[in-house]
């Protein structure tokens, strides 16, 4: 063995051949099986994607960094349960393009926040979160009171779709137009927005102010939908609880 | 470059008998090798370290055998002791709410009036009735309870529906303006249709209506008992149970100034208290009730 | 520079920056507008000011022709200055963003400085700028001595040297307007990601083709090390990094992974950024320095084999104790943990081989703050792996994922640990660059190092603390079956810790500014080589 590696010192191919074999096994042995059990991921029948007004606020949630502060996991552990709700199941995220899991919970678990507060609260604890909780300790995000860009909501509903992400045609065409919809639920384009993606998403003046839409129209409009996507978690909660 | 591994040859070595250096502090001989001053010593490989790899790979072993460990192409080991760690966790919280279930299940029945009287359940009951609130409510209703700007006060004793337990524990469950089917809906229109200086007299009229300082008599009275005596009560006390408050106390929603009033006025309220059936068990929803009804009776009567 | 460089590599050099302004002008132009045309122009500046720097000395004088009888020490010099500056930027946003979670209005009402924003700064910043400095100028230097071989090349060291700093300028300046992957320690956008692989993909081949020319017969174990780290990061980054973007004209991207496979993928890689990043290549930087500064030998050569396939092939599996408990298959977790614990007898057995070097040279310990920072680092590389591995395990993870527990994990890693070793080789370096023998301020490194350990302590000690309270605070309960405390007094309860870390933060900060001015001092007095070990004839390039 020794002497083996005594060889190997002297030929820096050799030595590059068998790191980077020695560092290749983990990363397959525990990735591809992630592929290929199928119980990994079981996609729930009610399981739906984001509508592009919450993508996009998915992606000012990205962009400011929420993830830094907040996971959104319920590990599946009893005082979690208790404090949040149902763990968090795989099929959950299966359309996110990346997760948002997190790793440090400076602030609490979003994961089952949806419609937990009302989008006045949300709006005025963005603004400024001590105005609402004086001990918080989160980020004010004033700046988020400005329009919402919605230039580049089609070609990411286009990328996504690409990914496997159940976004169709007329989606993908409609995507400025469903956005600005579902915050205007008396406009007219709301037709089309319910015939693409049901009555389940809530469709509401996000921010109180319905003359324009706003990326915070856009943030609270993600808030409300995390834990939404399924009923499978509380499902499962309540027929194991039987 | 020499490709040799005989000790003989080696740079630093003795060329009859292959020896090299011995290192003074620690007795062993070194490698031989040279990198620009740096040698290594050919110590013996510690014992210590082949026992620690031992130990570990003992425990990874066990490990493996009794836990969900390999994978095996589309399905993997489970392990001896069949853990799941889903199966885990509700078990993990049965066992809690079974703990706390011989106090908890008190709260399943409404029977307010009964809880409240037992003085040793709420002993036991309202720290834990604390921490949900916190967790729960605090958000908008301050931290004991206090409101802020957009969210009742239920310290206060005035109440927008009834102070009643029962009507509590439905507002609780349904909510206000959700989307709960049997939401509680209590909407403040907007009266932008009026002129501006019909709605700043009647900013002005509500602003003072609390120091009784004003005249029903005068336009903006006229204009008051026309268009809000319906909701807020022929001189503004409220307390119809429908959602409008009184705006003859002291105790505001969103601001009872000139300023406020007339944001109020021009683009109308519906503020929305979540429903929390779903969220929170009927037990904790009762428990809530019982907290909040206290918190009411302990300020005594509006101002 | 340029006065290391003959006519001929100015030439090249010149038509390099003038492609990467090209490219610039081209990212500019055809995103038109936000971060990716900001970058393009940094780019673009970038190229230009090379293209001037380098045409303007077309005409200077020649590079000394006995140049190849000395080992090429420029761009470690200029990498060592980038590792300095990138401490301070790093370690400064890191006490801003500890103040804010104190203090969270003390920032400007700035998108650009909110929390969210600044803190994959201060990550990127320091690991990625002052590590990476760090890492590929001490690898320039031991490669060169351990193989008495002059780099292979002249002109890519310097594109190595100044296209990675400008990936992590990229990357900082990204996160501060908003672009963002948000894959922790690889938050940069795909253009800088895929800028990312060429430049390692250059550093890859001038290292190979020195260790070519080595005039050694063996590869010294430090090499190892930093092969490893330069081939493992490579494997990681392109893999977890995979996306799709939007527009090929527009910063944003989606990644491939998505749901528990993305969440795989993102530590089997966030956690080997820690193991081949901010393990292996510093482990190959104390496997060169300590001996060198202690003057004795490796203890074991034998340890060294097992500890470094160990530490490369276990390593590997661990990413997954990120994930306990989370919808990460429980088979995974398993593997995870298992692997962690095994991962613990290399890892101590290449911080106990640094710490038996130095028997017989412990009086050198103690009056050396350089050596005493090396020791130290090597204390903390055990501790630290201890800890990790504890923390791998399940139940214990229980308690401490999500907490401030981590955070103090981390900095005892990095502060303790990447940190210390980091500084014991500048001091040993800069003065050898600076053909001298010693620092120039021999009582600015002994403060140094006194306020480095206490920093570390404060720090460390107080997250330890932060963290479990807080993993303790949100599953306690009532002897009547009630959760004690409410998220908010969690929250509430780490306010005096916070402050604690920020003022530890500030004393390691101040460290290192002290040792910032020191080498500045050191290296404008520079006088030429320090005696060296000589070079074996190059052949003409
Ligand atoms: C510096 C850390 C930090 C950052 C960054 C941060 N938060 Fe928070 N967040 C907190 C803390 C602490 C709390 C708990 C106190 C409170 O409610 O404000 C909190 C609470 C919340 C809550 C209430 C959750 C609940 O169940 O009570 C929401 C919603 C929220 N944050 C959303 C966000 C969003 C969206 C962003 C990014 C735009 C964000 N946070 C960024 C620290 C942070
Ligand atoms: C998102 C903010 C929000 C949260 C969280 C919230 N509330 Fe409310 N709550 C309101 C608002 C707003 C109203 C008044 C609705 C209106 O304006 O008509 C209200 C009204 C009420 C009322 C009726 C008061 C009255 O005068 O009749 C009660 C009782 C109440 N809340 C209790 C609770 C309890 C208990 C919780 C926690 C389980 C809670 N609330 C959580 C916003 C909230
Ligand atoms: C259809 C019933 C209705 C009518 C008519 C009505 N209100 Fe209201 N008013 C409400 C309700 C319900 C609320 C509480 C809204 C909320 O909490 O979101 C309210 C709230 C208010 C408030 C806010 C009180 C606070 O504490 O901040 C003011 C001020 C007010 N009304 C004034 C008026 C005036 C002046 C008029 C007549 C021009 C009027 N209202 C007519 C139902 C009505
Ligand atoms: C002046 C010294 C430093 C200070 C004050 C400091 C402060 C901080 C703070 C406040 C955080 C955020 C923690 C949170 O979100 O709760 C953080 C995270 C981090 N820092 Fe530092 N830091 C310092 C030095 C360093 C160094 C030298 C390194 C690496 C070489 C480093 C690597 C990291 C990493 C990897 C994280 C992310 C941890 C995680 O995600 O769990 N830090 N630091
Ligand atoms: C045997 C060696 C080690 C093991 C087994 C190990 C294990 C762990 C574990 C279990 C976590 C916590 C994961 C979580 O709960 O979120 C963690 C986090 C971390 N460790 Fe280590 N650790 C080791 C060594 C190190 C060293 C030496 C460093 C730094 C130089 C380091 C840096 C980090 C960082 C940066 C994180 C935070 C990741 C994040 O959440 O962003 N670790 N490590
Ligand atoms: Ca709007
Ligand atoms: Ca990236
Ligand atoms: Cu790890």
């Amino acid at each position: 063995m020794l002497k083996l590696h005594y060889n190997l010192e002297k030929i820096s191919m050799g030595l590059v051949a068998a790191i980077i074999l020695a560092a290749s096994v983990g990363g397959i042995v525990e990735i591809a099986p992630l592929f290929t059990i199928d119980e990994t991921v079981e996609l729930p029948d009610d399981l739906r994607p984001h509508t592009p007004l919450e993508l996009a606020g998915r992606e000012i949630y990205i962009r400011e960094g929420c993830y830094a502060c907040h996971s959104q996991m319920v590990r599946s552990l009893a005082d979690e349960l208790d404090r949040y709700g149902p763990y968090s199941l795989a099929s959950e995220s299966a359309y996110d393009h990346p997760m948002l899991w997190g790793s440090k919970r400076t602030g609490p678990d979003l994961a089952r926040l949806g419609e937990k507060y009302s989008d006045a609260w949300h709006v005025a604890h963005l603004i400024n979160p001590r105005d609402v909780v004086p001990a918080s300790i989160m980020p004010s995000y004033p700046w988020l009171t400005r329009s919402l860009d919605t230039e580049l909501l089609s070609p990411s509903l286009a990328t996504l779709a690409r990914l496997g992400v159940p976004y169709d045609e007329a989606m993908i065409a409609a995507a400025d137009a469903d956005a600005a919809a579902q915050s205007r639920p008396d406009s007219d384009a709301m037709d089309g927005f319910i015939e693409r993606y049901g009555e389940r998403p809530a469709a509401r003046d996000f921010d109180g102010d319905p003359s324009r839409l706003t990326e915070m129209d856009a943030v609270v409009a993600y808030l409300q939908s995390l834990g939404t996507l399924t009923d499978a978690p509380y499902q499962i909660l309540t027929e194991g609880g039987q | 470059m020499s490709n040799t591994t005989d000790p003989k040859e080696l740079p630093g070595a003795d060329p009859k008998t292959g020896e090299r250096a011995i290192d003074p502090v620690s007795g062993y001989d070194t490698t031989g090798h040279d990198w620009g001053g740096i040698t290594e010593l050919n110590t013996a490989f510690p014992k210590i370290v082949i026992w620690a790899l031992i130990v570990t790979h003992v425990y990874a072993v066990i490990a493996w055998i009794l836990l969900p460990a390999w994978p095996t192409g589309n399905s993997y080991t489970p392990g001896l002791l069949g853990l799941d760690q889903g199966e885990q966790a509700i078990e993990g919280y049965q066992n809690l709410t079974d703990n706390r279930q011989n106090w908890m299940s008190r709260f399943e029945s409404a029977e307010f009036d009964a809880l409240q009287s037992d003085d040793a359940l709420m002993a036991l009951a309202m720290p834990a009735a604390s921490r949900l609130f916190a967790d729960n409510c605090a958000a908008c209703h301050g931290t004991n309870g206090e409101g802020g700007p957009g969210f009742p006060a239920l310290t206060d004793n005035a109440w927008l529906w009834s102070g009643d337990p029962e009507e509590i524990a439905l507002t609780l469950h349904h909510g206000i303006n959700t989307e709960d089917p049997d939401t509680r809906y209590a909407e403040m229109p907007a009266f932008d249709w009026m002129d501006r200086s019909e709605r700043a007299s009647l900013a002005q009229f509500v602003a003072d209506l609390p120091d009784g300082s004003v005249d029903f008599e005068s336009p903006a009275g006229i204009l008051f008992t026309e268009n809000c005596s319906s909701c807020h009560g022929e001189a503004g006390e409220g307390g119809l149970e429908i959602g409008a408050p009184s705006l003859t106390d002291t105790s505001v929603i969103y601001g009872q100034d000139v300023d406020t009033v007339m944001a109020t006025l021009k683009q109308g309220r519906m503020g929305v208290m979540p429903a929390w059936s779903g969220r929170l068990s009927d037990a904790e929803i009762n428990l809530l009730t019982v907290y909040v009804a206290r918190l009411g009776d302990d300020a005594g009567d509006p101002q | 520079m340029t006065a290391s460089l003959t006519v001929a590599e100015r030439r090249i050099g010149l038509l390099i920056s003038i492609l990467l302004a090209l490219m610039g002008l081209v990212m500019a132009a055809a995103a038109g507008h936000g971060v990716m045309s900001l970058h393009g122009f940094m780019a673009l500046a970038l190229g230009l000011g090379l293209a001037f720097i380098l045409g303007g000395s077309l005409y200077e004088a020649e590079a000394p022709a006995d140049r190849l009888s000395r080992y090429y020490d420029a761009p470690t010099r200029f990498g060592i200055s980038m590792t300095l500056i990138w401490a301070m930027i790093g370690m400064a946003v890191g006490v801003w963003v500890a103040a804010l979670l104190y203090w969270p209005e003390g920032t400007p009402a700035w998108p650009a400085t909110s929390f969210g924003r600044l803190r994959p700064v201060h990550t990127t910043g320091i690991i990625f700028g002052f590590g990476g400095n760090a890492l590929i100028a001490t690898s320039f230097h031991v490669l060169q001595r351990t193989s008495r071989a002059r780099l292979a090349d002249s002109v890519s060291p310097w594109a190595v040297l100044i296209g990675y700093n400008l990936f992590c300028v990229w990357a900082v300046t990204g996160y501060m307007l908003g672009s963002t992957q948000s894959k922790e320690y690889a938050e940069a956008e795909w253009y800088a990601d895929i800028w990312l692989v060429v430049i390692w993909v250059t550093y890859f081949v001038l290292y190979l083709r020195t260790l070519a020319r080595r005039n050694e017969p063996h590869i010294y174990v430090a090499n190892w090390y930093y092969l490893a780290f330069i081939l493992v990061v490579a494997m990681l980054h392109i893999v977890n990094n995979l996306a799709l973007p939007v527009q090929w004209t527009s910063a944003e991207s989606f990644p491939i992974w998505a749901g528990v496979q993305d969440a795989m993928v993102q530590w089997w890689y966030g956690h080997n950024a820690v193991a081949f990043f901010l393990t292996s290549g510093f482990l190959g930087m104390l496997y060169y320095f300590l001996p060198v500064r202690s003057g004795r030998p490796i203890w074991s050569y034998r340890l060294s084999i097992v500890s470094f396939w160990g530490i490369v092939f276990f390593y590997i599996w661990v990413g997954s104790h990120h994930l306990h408990y989370t919808a990460l298959p429980f088979w995974a977790q398993t593997l995870g943990m298992t692997f962690s614990i095994m991962l613990l007898v290399p890892s101590w057995a290449s911080a106990g081989n640094a710490i038996a070097t130095l028997n017989g040279a412990w009086h050198k310990v103690r009056d050396d703050a350089t050596l005493r920072f090396m020791f130290v680092a090597a204390v903390f590389y055990g501790l630290s792996t201890f800890e990790g591995s504890f923390l791998a395990i399940r139940p214990v993870n229980s308690l401490s994922h999500y907490t401030d527990w981590t955070v103090g994990h981390v900095h005892s890693g990095t502060l303790g640990w990447v940190a210390m070793i980091v500084f014991g080789a500048i001091y040993t370096i800069v003065p050898q660059l600076s053909g001298k023998t010693d620092m120039a301020s021999a009582t600015a490194v002994e403060w140094h190092f006194w306020l480095a350990v206490s920093g570390t302590l404060i720090y460390v000690i107080s997250m330890w603390n932060a963290g479990i309270t807080q993993g303790l605070m949100w599953r306690a309960y009532e002897e009547n079956g009630a959760l004690s405390y409410s998220f908010v007094e969690s929250v509430e309860a780490m306010a005096p810790y916070y402050l604690l870390r920020t003022i530890g933060g500030g004393l390691f900060l101040a460290g290192a500014v002290i040792c910032a001015w020191n080498c500045r001092v050191t290296m404008r007095r520079a006088v030429g080589h320090a005696t060296d070990r000589p070079l074996v004839a190059q052949p003409a390039e």
